[in-house]
């Protein structure tokens, strides 16, 4: 029970009322990797920082940069464009890092240019292509492909963003660490 | 009911106070588990602890917890008020603990949402069997005292029988009379507050009806009958009067001096209907009184009235003092003054506090050390003064919040106690169970972690390590086996011990059993294995040498669960034993996990820290003393000694790391009695370090235990030496 007590008190983690959350409802946060524009719910983004020092941390996977500290939480960050298997990029001054927050567990991610908040009606949501991608791993990361205006933004599911295949490795370590905790 | 009131604070402070009060009595319990029999003072902590636990239930409407606390009460009762002899300590040591565990498992239900719903009818019963018996063995012993209280559940009007404590001199003795308005609400609550009041000035108060706090009805019966309060005190009439006051709800208040002896008496309305009519003099209900005093009298030398069943009193106010004349105090008070120096924090508010406190440390260093300050030319002497006052705060700031994360061992080692006991009770082993250093403190995170692990050790120690009693005499050993608990500090680390006299583990079974599971390496004579090799392959999974699988240990699950419990928080698990004469087995911990002293390093551009305590010495080595194995592998020839090296840069594959060992450092590092050497870049310092975990997205790393913040806010990964030996 403290347990989750703790979690909620976190400020991470207060996400607002039912008020906010009713004027967060359809908003997205879109930013750009490769040629692509992405979106996220915003619901999931806690904020944007810009980008700074990364420790490397070794023998964990490629697109995992290692951590950094947000104010003392430090928090691990991956790199968007390597978890997509496209080509790294020189970071630069445009390079931000979004904080999401994704079931409490607190990530950053480096995207190479925040675009903009959208608003994309249910309406406009399609569901992703099945067939007419050769990149087909991608499509596991993208549950809809929204439609603002003329051009289009492939919506990430946090979620599996994260997670997917090493789900049951990570999985297991977090429940390691919940039994420690 | 229990939905009318808001019970949630009220559950919360109920939990933790039934809960302390429980730990306490388990310990008194324990404590004297091998006298012959409890001793004045725990025999009233105990009827008082269930006392308290009986009426605090009463209130949370648990039921069954109320009933079995008050049969408990009902054996104590009779033992402080009779002293019986002959009472079977064992048995009554037994009993108490199996009520303590079943209102803990209650409790734990509440805790967890559940419903209490544990039936307590079994023990009850049992406590009447023991209550009879302790009863019939000793009236003899019971004559000429009060008539021996009979259990039953025949609801008689409570008779109200006291033996006051010798009273001091300028005591005056007083009955006081309540009356209240037809029509007040809750008049048990006024009543109770009354109670309260005057509680302040009492020596010693009674009153009736009883328990005006869990019964409800008594409302009823106090606006009709009146409330009744016995008192004795040094105040006068007028005092009182002030202090009941008289509100709107009090319709009259009357107090009447009384003698010693009819306070002795106490309240005698049961078969004698004392009539006082409000109006009639002082004297005539003296009167009234005397008569129905000797009326009872004369009656309690008649032979006993089993009928009767005399109710306790607020035995919270009994206490026995040690001389006449000495100012007594209220039992009351005592808990309450140490309870008044100890608040209970929850502990994610500490943890807060420590985080906050690890940041403060840090930013200090970020604006102490800031390049602006470095600008030539400054004039800092006043800035360095002030500067220097507040690196001492925020040292001192540290050392609080660590002391106050600091808990004894003691709760801990009383579960042992009782283990001990429980165990060795039902295997019918005579033991002889010591702890030394219980005092010992340690972080409370590492408490919560060597709980089981320890429980594991003691339980292997009374199980498997002590023979029994025919063995122990075949070996010419003392019928009594011991068990000793063991803590201690040494070297920034924590000792704790479980041995026992036994029979020692048998290196031969071990080697068979091995030998068996094909454990042991090829080609490597048994010979060559040292007892601690040896002695290491039963904390193995599955690995248990007990060939008869007992109630609590044999099954080859416990050992490899405690190495892994013990493992990660970061300690090891020694183990030392003669074959025949006993075992030792030590858990070495560090204090605390929160804060380490550690050497920052550098390697690769990345920063580690390797904790002090590992780190025997800093060593700068020429080429020449490099020994290159051809398939890859590399030692260090120190002073005649040699060993392995780990290239840091090497082993977590950085980049930019310094290759020639010419130009880096090597580290000494002796882990688990091995020596290694590790190669870094360059050392940074040493620096206190505020341990964090790393974030469980990332997956566990082969040789990282953390990481931490540095002074200017870049992030160090903390290495976890035992990894690197592996």
């Amino acid at each position: 029970m403290e347990e989750t007590n703790e979690i909620r008190k976190h400020p991470q983690d207060s996400r607002g009322g039912s008020d906010e959350r009713d004027a967060q409802k359809g908003k997205y946060m879109t930013f750009k990797s490769g040629n692509e524009y992405f979106g996220l719910k915003i619901q999931y983004v806690n904020e944007i920082i810009g980008f700074q020092t990364i420790t490397a941390i070794p023998e964990t996977e490629d697109y995992i940069k290692g951590l950094i500290n947000l104010r003392g939480k430090i928090i691990p960050v991956i790199d968007v464009r390597l978890r997509f298997r496209q080509e790294p990029f020189e970071y630069n001054d445009r390079t931000c890092i979004i904080v999401i927050n994704v079931k409490s567990t607190v990530v950053g991610l480096i995207v190479e240019k925040i675009a903009e908040v959208v608003e994309i009606k249910e309406e406009n949501i399609l569901p992703p292509p099945s067939i007419g991608r050769a990149d087909k791993v991608q499509n596991k990361y993208v549950y809809g492909i929204g439609k603002v205006g003329d051009s289009v933004k492939l919506l990430l599911d946090p979620d599996k963003l994260l997670n997917d295949a090493d789900m049951s490795v990570i999985e297991q370590a977090n429940e390691m660490v919940a039994e420690e905790e | 009911m229990a939905e009318e009131f808001n019970t949630e604070g009220m559950l919360d402070m109920y939990l933790f106070e039934n809960e302390q009060l429980l730990e306490q009595l388990q310990e008194m319990v324990l404590e004297q588990k091998d006298s012959d029999c409890f001793d004045e003072d725990s025999i009233n902590e105990i009827f008082r602890a269930m006392h308290t636990i009986k009426g605090s239930s009463g209130i949370m409407m648990f039921d069954n917890i109320t009933a079995i606390s008050h049969k408990l009460e009902d054996v104590f009762f009779y033992l402080r008020e009779s002293h019986p002899e002959n009472v079977p300590h064992l048995e009554l040591v037994e009993h108490v603990l199996t009520v303590e565990d079943f209102i803990s498992g209650e409790m734990d239900k509440i805790r967890n949402g559940d419903t209490p719903d544990g039936e307590p009818a079994e023990i009850i019963a049992e406590l009447d069997k023991f209550l009879e018996k302790i009863k019939s063995g000793s009236l003899a012993a019971a004559e000429g005292e009060e008539a021996p209280p009979v259990p039953q559940n025949v609801h008689v009007e409570p008779k109200h029988f006291y033996i006051a404590p010798v009273a001091s001199s300028a005591s005056r003795f007083y009955k006081i009379y309540i009356t209240f308005f037809p029509d007040t609400e809750m008049a048990n609550v006024h009543a109770y507050k009354t109670v309260y009041a005057l509680k302040e000035i009492a020596e010693d108060l009674l009153y009736s009806p009883e328990d005006i706090i869990s019964d409800p009805d008594s409302a009823q019966a106090i606006i009709k009958d009146g409330f009744r309060i016995l008192l004795q005190s040094q105040s006068n009439e007028e005092e009182i009067r002030k202090l009941i006051g008289v509100g709107y709800d009090i319709e009259a208040v009357d107090i009447y001096e009384c003698k010693a002896e009819e306070f002795l008496q106490g309240f005698d309305f049961g078969e004698h209907e004392l009539k006082i009519d409000l109006e009639s003099s002082v004297e005539d209900i003296e009167a009234k009184v005397k008569a129905a005093i000797d009326l009872s009298n004369s009656e309690a030398g008649e032979a006993e009235k089993p009928k009767e069943k005399p109710k306790m009193m607020p035995g919270d106010f009994v206490i026995k003092s040690k001389e006449p004349g000495k100012k007594k105090q209220l039992a009351k008070d005592k808990p309450k003054a140490e309870k008044a120096s100890f608040i209970s924090v929850n502990v994610s508010k500490m943890d807060q506090l420590m985080d906050l406190i690890g940041e403060l440390v840090i930013s200090e260093s970020v604006v102490l050390q800031n390049p602006d300050l470095k600008v030539p030319g400054l004039n800092l002497t006043n800035f360095n003064k002030a500067a220097a006052q507040m690196a001492k705060i925020s040292t001192d700031l540290q050392n609080v919040i660590m002391s106050m994360r600091m808990v004894p061992l003691t709760n801990i080692f009383q579960k042992m106690n009782r283990i001990v006991f429980d165990v060795s009770r039902k295997l019918g082993k005579d033991i002889d169970f010591e702890m030394i250093g219980e005092h010992t403190e340690v972080d409370k995170n590492i408490i919560e972690h060597i709980s089981d692990p320890l429980m594991h050790l003691v339980r292997n120690a009374v199980d498997h390590g002590i023979e029994t009693k025919e063995e122990r005499k075949e070996s010419g050993k003392p019928d009594k086996g011991k068990v000793t608990l063991s803590a201690r500090t040494e070297a920034g680390k924590v000792w704790i011990s479980v041995s026992d006299n036994g029979k020692g583990l048998d290196r031969d079974k071990i080697l068979a059993k091995a030998r068996k599971q094909e454990l042991l390496t090829d080609g490597k004579p048994e010979s060559a294995y040292s007892d601690k090799e040896v002695f290491q392959f039963i904390t193995l999974p599955g690995f248990s040498t007990n060939e008869q699988v007992t109630e609590y240990s044999g099954r080859g699950v416990g050992m490899d669960v405690v190495v892994q419990n013990i493992q990660n928080i970061g300690g090891v698990l020694d183990i030392e034993s003669e074959n025949g004469f006993g075992t030792t087995m030590s858990l070495k911990i560090p204090l605390t996990l929160a804060i380490i002293d550690g050497i920052v390093m550098e390697t690769g551009n990345s920063s580690f820290v390797m904790e002090t305590g590992v780190i025997k010495e800093f060593f700068s080595v020429k080429e020449s003393m490099m020994i290159h194995e051809p398939n890859g592998e590399e030692y260090v020839m120190i002073r005649g000694d040699c060993f392995p090296v780990i290239r840091l840069g090497k082993w977590y594959g950085l980049h930019d790391y310094r290759t020639s060992v010419e130009d880096g450092m090597m580290l000494i590092l002796e882990v688990e009695n091995r020596t290694i050497c590790l190669f870094v870049d360059k050392l940074i310092g040493k620096q206190e370090i505020v341990v964090k975990p790393i974030p469980s997205y990332i997956k566990k790393v082969k040789g990282l235990s953390g990481c931490t913040q540095l002074g200017d806010g870049s992030i160090a990964l903390i290495l976890d030496p035992g990894g690197l030996v592996e």
